[in-house]
C-alpha cells in the first residue's frame, strides 16, 4: 500500500509541475504584454515586453534598433529617411509602429483579430 | 505603385507559390509604373506608338470601360493634372485655375488608338494608379488558384485580396481603416470570403496650404482635389481590378451619386463614409460589416 501511496504522490507532483510548466511556456508570447516584430512581411520573432532588452533588426530596406524597456516596446533608431517609426516613442498597446521604408512593423496582440486592414 | 506587398499562402508548396505571386506583382508594377522611364506606360506618356504586352492591353480596356460605366468618375489620363498639383514628385503647390483649365481642355481633346496591341496616345498622360493595384492582385490571385492553392491573402498598398476562405474554412476579418485614425485604427472589420477589398480616401495622401487640406484624388471635372463630401470609400467586389476602380470613381461621385450607381450593378457592395463620420453600408454588407453603428444603403 506504502508502494501505492508513493507512485501517486510521485504522478500528482509531476502533473503540478507540467501544468506550471505549460502555464509559463504557454504565457511567453500569447498572453498581454507581448509585441509581434515582423520585417518584410515574416514574423521575426514575438518579444515579451516585460523582459528589458535591446536588439537590431536588418531589412534590405535598412536597419531599426529596438528597445524594449519598462513594459513598452520602441524604435530607438532606424536608417530611414523620415524617422516615423523613432518619433512615435514607445508603446505597449494599440496602432503599431511601422517603418514603411524599412518594412519593420512592430504589432500588439490587440490587432490579432485582424487578417489584414485596408489602406 | 511604391507599396508594402505582403502574400501569405496556406497549405503545402506555399512558400514557393507566394514567392511567385510576389515577383509576377513586382513585374507587373515595372510594366505599369509612370515613375520608370523604361515602363510601357512611361514610353506611351512620351508619345511612343507601343506594342503592348498582353497585361497593359487588357488594363487599358478594362479601364477604358470602367472609366465610361463610372460617367467619367474614374479616369486613367489624370497624371497631366497629378503632376502639377505636385503628387507625384511631393513637391506640392496649388496651381493657378489657369494651369488646370490648361490641362482639362488638353485631357478633353486628347485620346487613345489602340489596335490590336499596338497603342498610341495623342495629347494624354496616363497613369494606372488608380487600377494598378487592383488589377496585379487579381492577376496574382488567379496565377494562386491556377497553381491549385485554396487559401491565400494578399495585401498591396492598402489593397486586400483573398484566395478561398481562410485555412480553418473561416472568413477573413479585414479593418477597414478609420479615415481620421492611426494605422491601425478601424471603423469596423468586413468578414469576406473569396473577395477583393479596397478602400481610396484622400487621407491616404494629401497635403496642406493655408489651413486646406489638398488630397491625392482628383476630380476629372474640376481638375482640383476631390470635395465630395466622403473621406473614404470601401469596395468589396469578386474582382480586384474593380474594387480598386470602383474605390476611386464612387469617392469622385460623393454619396448620392454613388448610392445610385450602386442600385444599378450588382457586382460589389460598399462602405462609405462621410465628412461628419456617418458610416453607410449597402444592403449586401448588413451582416458582415462588424460595426458598432452604421446606415444601410438598400439596393
Amino acid at each position: 500500500m506504502i508502494k501505492t501511496k508513493y507512485w501517486i504522490s510521485l504522478f500528482l507532483l509531476l502533473l503540478a509541475l507540467s501544468a506550471l510548466a505549460a502555464t509559463l511556456l504557454l504565457r511567453d508570447g500569447h498572453g498581454n504584454g507581448t509585441a509581434a516584430v515582423l520585417s518584410e512581411g515574416e514574423e521575426v520573432c514575438t518579444v515579451d515586453l516585460s523582459r528589458d532588452q535591446t536588439f537590431t533588426v536588418k531589412a534590405s530596406g535598412g536597419v531599426n534598433i529596438i528597445v524594449v524597456e519598462d513594459g513598452a516596446i520602441r524604435v530607438e533608431s532606424a536608417t530611414c529617411p523620415d524617422q516615423i517609426c523613432v518619433q512615435r516613442g514607445a508603446c505597449s498597446e494599440g496602432a503599431p509602429i511601422v517603418c514603411l521604408p524599412n518594412r519593420l512593423v512592430i504589432q500588439f496582440p490587440e490587432n490579432a483579430g485582424i487578417d489584414a486592414s485596408t489602406g | 505603385m511604391d507599396t508594402v506587398m505582403e502574400v501569405t499562402v496556406y497549405g503545402s508548396g506555399a512558400s514557393d507559390a507566394a514567392e511567385e505571386a510576389e515577383r509576377a506583382i513586382r513585374r507587373l508594377e515595372e510594366l505599369w509604373s509612370v515613375t520608370r522611364e523604361d515602363s510601357e506606360i512611361s514610353r506611351l506618356n512620351r508619345g511612343e506608338t507601343v506594342e503592348l504586352s498582353e497585361e497593359t492591353a487588357n488594363l487599358l480596356q478594362k479601364g477604358l470601360r470602367l472609366s465610361e460605366e463610372t460617367g467619367g468618375a474614374l479616369n486613367l489620363a489624370l497624371y497631366p493634372l497629378t503632376r502639377l498639383w505636385g503628387f507625384t514628385t511631393e513637391e506640392y503647390r496649388v496651381p493657378s485655375r489657369e494651369e488646370i483649365d490648361a490641362l482639362l481642355d488638353r485631357l478633353r481633346s486628347g485620346s487613345l488608338s489602340l489596335e490590336d496591341n499596338r497603342a498610341s496616345l495623342s495629347s494624354w498622360e496616363l497613369d494606372f494608379g488608380a487600377v494598378a493595384k487592383g488589377y496585379a492582385a487579381q492577376l496574382s490571385a488567379d496565377m494562386l488558384k491556377e497553381r491549385g492553392v485554396t487559401s491565400a491573402l494578399l495585401t498591396l498598398g492598402g489593397n486586400v485580396q483573398t484566395v478561398g476562405n481562410k485555412e480553418d474554412g473561416s472568413l477573413w476579418r479585414i479593418g477597414v481603416r478609420d479615415p481620421w485614425g492611426e494605422e491601425g485604427d478601424y471603423l469596423g472589420v468586413l468578414l469576406v470570403g473569396e473577395a477583393a477589398v479596397v478602400t481610396s480616401g484622400a487621407y491616404q495622401r494629401y497635403f496642406e496650404e493655408d489651413g486646406v487640406r489638398y488630397g491625392h484624388i482628383l476630380d476629372p471635372e474640376t481638375g482640383r482635389p476631390v470635395e465630395s463630401g466622403l473621406a473614404s470609400v470601401t469596395i468589396v467586389a469578386e474582382d480586384g481590378f474593380l474594387a480598386d476602380g470602383l474605390s476611386t470613381a464612387l469617392y469622385v461621385m460623393g454619396l448620392e451619386e454613388a448610392t445610385e450607381f450602386f442600385r444599378g450593378r450588382d457586382d460589389f457592395e460598399a462602405v462609405l463614409v462621410d465628412d461628419a463620420g456617418t458610416i453607410y453600408v449597402t444592403e449586401g454588407l448588413r451582416d458582415s460589416f462588424e460595426c458598432s453603428q452604421f446606415q444601410v444603403i438598400e439596393r
